[in-house]
């Protein structure tokens, strides 16, 4: 490697930074590459297995197919693909219709509902009266309790609006001197136009929706409504090594023996981080570009 | 059509103004008269606006304005045959003249002020070294890693770590090892819980963070570092004269807006690295919220410990956010 710098200390300099960095490296992706190791291994030899190690021992799926044949699994798999793909649809159609209108300059009352929504981000009454909000909907207990949790997030709400406000108003007006209504020149015109940022705030939708486990424990109660993100927090934050082999008696386990509760909670992590994997590139290709820089964190 | 439906259609704007051109001469045709208020005229013609409107506006109303209203509870006694009892500040003497809303008051203090003196800067560190790295397909790599734990839910970040600080079996304690240390229990130890909280949250956001400290960097005009080289300043010197103060306004920015969010300390990240052993260490207001609400079920008490924090913390935002306008120029909206 050719390192930048024209004098041998510069060059050290940039050895120095460029080691930093790839120690940080290491340190975010290591610890999801001994999980995938760890879960991949002979169950057998998982005993002692070293926490930096990045190779399996042996090779075997069994921890895998163990998962996938445990019904709470499969449920939570389920699940959350349902309250994932149906929130996001509903989230991202939503959304950019909202700020489609919020985005035209002449919308009677555009600045009262831009006070009321920037409203909503600087108060939170909190979670009780959410959870009260939910039960007199007689939503509690179904997926539309989680669904409905932040259906437009109100920062991708403001980030869309300032999108479309970039659109050349030229545009607008081709499309309705050639008769086009509101909702058309949002289909033909706005949305094609907006593709970049749409692309943006669904992955966010997406991840948002994959991840989230605080509401699904606080509005199911059921276990069998549960998204996966509660399936996993059962097994490893809780430690239900029960729900983990899919039993409930522990004795009657006959593959007790083979099994080793590490190496689950490993596969599990890596089955509940697999769809956020699976769309990383894309989520890379579009967020970087710097769409969401002057978004908040939060 | 009327003398007042022309002059409409003639004085409507030429730009930006969908039914002020085009749909608006359309329905002025169909005005009768005067005696309509420009009001209602707007609305019949911005009525298609407000239809696709409807079902995010309809969610702000429900899931946002009734919770306002929801939380009146606060106030009253919970009886098991409606109606609700009306009892003022009473639930709020109680949550303030408890201990235990103390400590968790003064633990949400705690590790906001850990996470502000050691998870804040470490992105601007990643942000002024990422910036060194000259060779593109290197950065780029390095970019793609280090982005990649923010993208984690909090139970798997927290199986993460508590895997990896396990006792017997975990790699910090492995490390501890070749040095020569006994093995700790990270996670269950009064004295390392909370620093378990800020390295889990630097873990997942130094990478992603520095995005935001991006779009100021780029902005920073090249003829400043071509300078700075002519002067013959060394690297450091451009980091520290050049790079440093142009994203110092962004850093002043996010430093006070941090600050507004100082009441929150993330429930989703204490909730799944929390446990018996450490609970009185790192229970938060958010914790506290869930855990005398929704499991004890003392409602009235839990929505007014949560509508304390909701006060205090728009205070602290609305407060944040006019600082920040005042001396940087950009607020949190």
């Amino acid at each position: 490697m050719r390192l930048p710098g024209r004098t041998p200390f510069e060059r050290i300099e940039s050895a120095i930074i460029v080691s930093t960095l790839l120690l940080l490296t290491i340190v975010c992706v290591q610890p999801l590459v001994n999980l995938l190791a760890v879960s991949l291994s002979d169950p057998a030899r998982v005993p002692g297995m070293s926490g930096l190690a990045i190779v399996p021992r042996g090779f075997s799926t069994d921890i895998y197919a163990l998962l996938m044949t445990n019904p709470a699994v499969q449920r939570g798999l389920v699940n959350s693909a349902m309250i994932t793909v149906v929130g996001t649809i509903l989230s991202v159609i939503a959304t950019a219709l909202m700020a489609w209108g919020l985005s035209r300059p002449g919308l009677p009352y555009r600045r009262a509902i831009f006070v009321l929504v920037l409203v909503t981000i600087v108060f939170e009454p909190g979670m009780i009266p959410d959870y009260f909000v939910n039960r007199r909907l007689g939503l509690l207990n179904t997926y539309w309790s989680v669904i409905f949790y932040k259906l437009v997030n109100a920062w991708y709400l403001i980030i869309l609006v300032r999108f479309f406000e970039e659109i050349p108003k030229e545009l607008l007006e081709a499309a309705e001197i050639d008769g086009a209504n509101p909702f058309q020149v949002f289909w033909m015109v706005v949305l094609p136009l907006a593709r970049p940022a749409l692309a943006t705030i669904t992955l966010f939708y997406l991840v948002f929706r994959w991840n989230e486990f605080f509401r699904a424990m606080l509005y199911l109660s059921d276990p069998n409504l549960w998204p996966l993100q509660l399936v996993l927090r059962q097994f490893v934050i809780e430690g239900d090594k029960l729900a983990m082999v899919g039993v409930t008696d522990m004795n009657a386990y006959t593959g007790a023996s083979a099994i080793d509760i590490r190496a689950l909670k490993a596969g599990m992590i890596m089955l509940t981080i697999a769809p956020v994997l699976i769309i990383y590139p894309l989520i890379l290709k579009y967020f970087t570009k710097g769409t969401m820089s002057g978004a908040v964190k939060g | 059509m009327t003398e007042r439906g022309t002059l409409a259609a003639r004085t409507a704007p030429a730009v930006g103004n969908l039914p002020g051109s085009l749909s608006a001469s359309r329905s002025a045709a169909r005005r009768t008269g005067p005696g309509r208020s420009a009001r209602a005229r707007a609305l019949r013609d911005w009525w298609p606006y407000y239809a696709m409107m409807a079902p995010g506006l309809i969610f702000f109303a429900v899931f946002h304005y009734l919770p306002i209203w929801e939380a009146r509870l606060a106030f009253q006694d919970v009886r098991i045959i409606p109606p609700n009892i009306w009892v003022g500040l009473k639930h709020f003497e109680v949550l303030l003249g408890s201990a235990v809303f103390w400590q968790v008051f003064a633990n949400t203090l705690i590790i906001s002020a850990m996470k502000i003196a050691f998870v804040f800067p470490v992105p601007i560190l990643v942000a002024l070294l990422l910036n060194e790295v000259r060779s593109g397909p290197l950065r780029k790599s390095i970019q793609s890693a280090i982005y990649l734990p923010h993208f984690l839910s909090w139970v798997v970040i927290a199986g993460i770590f508590i895997a990896a600080l396990s006792p017997s079996d975990g790699v910090a304690n492995e490390v501890r090892g070749f040095m020569g240390l006994e093995p700790r229990s990270y996670m269950t130890d009064h004295g390392s819980i909370r620093w378990v909280l800020v390295f889990s949250e630097i873990w997942r956001s130094a990478g992603w963070d520095r995005l935001l400290y991006l779009a100021a960097i780029l902005a920073i005009d090249p003829q400043l570092y071509d300078a700075a080289e002519m002067d013959g300043a060394t690297r450091w010197q451009k980091m520290r004269f050049v790079t440093l103060p142009g994203i110092a306004p962004t850093i002043a920015t996010l430093f006070i807006l941090n600050a507004g969010m100082f009441l929150s300390a993330d429930l989703n990240q204490v909730i799944n690295l929390s446990n018996d052993a450490v609970r009185s260490q790192i229970d938060i207001i958010d914790t506290y919220v869930y855990r005398i609400g929704l499991q004890t079920g003392e409602f009235s008490l839990a929505t007014s410990a949560g509508l304390f924090k909701g006060i205090l913390g728009m205070i602290l935002i609305v407060a944040a956010h006019t600082l920040s306008k005042r001396l940087t120029g950009k607020g949190v909206w």
